[in-house]
């Protein structure tokens, strides 16, 4: 039986998505099963971000409407047989959802995948809340400034109130990944540091992600950046995905800015 | 001779508005036209052609001869209804008193009030956690919190007791607290005679755990 992981952030556009599908695929590499569902219905992109656009023939919403079975609208990654995808409808709106249908598409896959990551949509809509529903655990993306953190806050607020689990008197495990994290701007405080971060959201830590300009290109050529082994964020995810699977793997401090030969001797001479 | 008695509907009114007195009685007719209307003050010819009109039994001036008018009972009820009100203001005044003596119905919370969330106490809080931004906290009572504010709070109570806080949206009685105004680690704020005074309680380098 496998666990339901729903990756939100509240906040849209920072980078909920990417770290769905980067992780996805670490986890796949790291021999597990996992499958990565879109749950942003009306505006789905995993699908772009992992190069299967052209792939998708049934969705999420067919397969609830029994137009299609779910081994027709799985599709297998190319990069690793143990990554599968579902996507979502494009055509229909977050209104088709309902508690029921995604219980029994959820129970589906749990009795097939290990893992299952759900891409929530952003927002604290109806949509993000048929995603968290009956989420196992829930991992929260955010960007080190403020507005991502008061609606990653707001988000995790709702995850506790409104979740199956929390309202069977168990605890949704939390998870925090920080993304996009340019040392220079922290050391210089135009960002906020994980410290304060943790301290503001009171979650576990997950991982750090930098702020690494490969990942536009790898996301429109539909290659995640984890395959690009010279890419710091593919380094951290693959990092994070191994702590998924059970691993433990030392924190990087990629706060601090890397201080250069040059850096180093002015320092002596300070 | 022979009598009859009856027990007849009546209502009650007096014309102010022509137009309205019409149309209120063109609207409701259904209600009405099985009882007697009495109209109190002046009627108008206009009214009286309208009445006969719509066939509608009707008597001007009339003095009941009930033991107690209309604005007998009204009165006798709003006499009632304000020696209730001061009743309930005497006993939330002693209730105030004792709460504040005899820190009367604490409550203590320990949880991380998150955005979006609404802690609202009736009485005296101790929140032992951080309160977030866009999150809001409101008590009748005393309020102290030890942890760190971003979000919005209403103390209606005696005091509150609250840590440096440049983030947090205070209202202290109505009155929006000048977070400058609290620089220390923490800080007491009180009433006294309508007046808000603020102390410092802990100074900045005492760790306040």
């Amino acid at each position: 039986m496998g666990i339901v992981i729903a990756v939100i952030s509240g906040k849209g556009g920072v980078g909920k998505t990417t770290a769905t599908a980067n992780l996805g695929l670490g986890i796949a590499m790291n021999d597990e099963k996992v499958v990565l569902v879109d749950f942003d219905i009306g505006q789905r992109n995993l699908d772009m971000i992992l190069g299967l656009e052209n792939r998708v023939v049934y969705d999420m919403v067919q397969v609830m409407d029994g137009e299609a079975n779910l081994k027709q609208a799985l599709i297998k990654s190319k990069v690793s047989t143990n990554l599968s995808f579902l996507a979502a409808s494009q055509t229909k709106d977050k209104t088709v959802l309902d508690s029921q249908r995604v219980k029994e598409l959820l129970d589906e896959l749990k009795s097939e995948f290990d893992y299952v990551i759900l891409d929530a949509p952003a927002g604290i809509e109806s949509g993000y809340e048929h995603t968290i529903e009956f989420a196992d655990a829930a991992i929260i993306v955010v960007n080190p400034e403020v507005s991502s953190i008061r609606d990653a806050d707001r988000a995790i607020g709702i995850l506790d109130s409104k979740s199956q689990k929390v309202k069977d008197g168990q605890e949704v495990v939390k998870y925090l990944i920080i993304n996009r994290i340019v040392a220079s701007m922290v050391q210089s405080g135009e960002m906020l540091n994980s410290e304060d971060i943790l301290e503001i959201l009171n979650i576990k830590l997950l991982g750090k992600v930098p702020e690494d300009k490969g990942v536009i290109d790898a996301s429109n050529q539909g290659k995640p950046i984890i395959l690009n082994e010279k890419s710091v964020a593919g380094q951290a995810y693959q990092r994070i995905a191994k702590r998924i699977c059970g691993q433990t793997v030392k924190m990087e401090d990629i706060e601090s800015e890397n201080k250069g030969l040059m850096k180093k001797l002015k320092g002596m001479f300070q | 001779m022979k009598g009859k008695q009856y027990s007849v509907k009546v209502y009650e009114t007096s014309v102010g508005d022509e137009e309205r007195f019409i149309s209120f009685f063109d609207a409701n007719y259904i209600l009405f036209k099985d009882r007697l209307i009495v109209v109190q003050g002046e009627l108008s010819p206009r009214i009286e052609e309208y009445l006969k009109s719509k066939s509608l039994l009707y008597a001007n001036n009339i003095e009941f001869p009930s033991s107690r008018s209309r604005q007998d009972i009204q009165l006798e009820l709003e006499e009632k209804q304000a020696k209730e009100l001061k009743q309930q203001e005497i006993l939330a005044q002693e209730f105030n008193k004792l709460s504040s003596r005899l820190n009367n119905n604490l409550k203590v919370q320990d949880n991380i009030v998150r955005s979006g969330q609404e802690v609202i106490i009736e009485g005296d809080l101790l929140l032992l956690n951080r309160i977030n931004s866009g999150a809001r906290v409101e008590t009748s009572g005393n309020l102290i919190i030890t942890q760190a504010v971003e979000g919005d709070i209403y103390c209606n109570g005696n005091f509150m007791m609250i840590g440096n806080s440049p983030k947090a949206n205070i209202i202290f009685n109505g009155v929006r607290v000048d977070n400058n105004l609290l620089q220390e680690k923490l800080n007491k704020i009180e009433l006294i005679d309508n007046e808000i005074i603020i102390t410092a309680i802990l100074e900045k380098e005492i760790n306040w755990a």
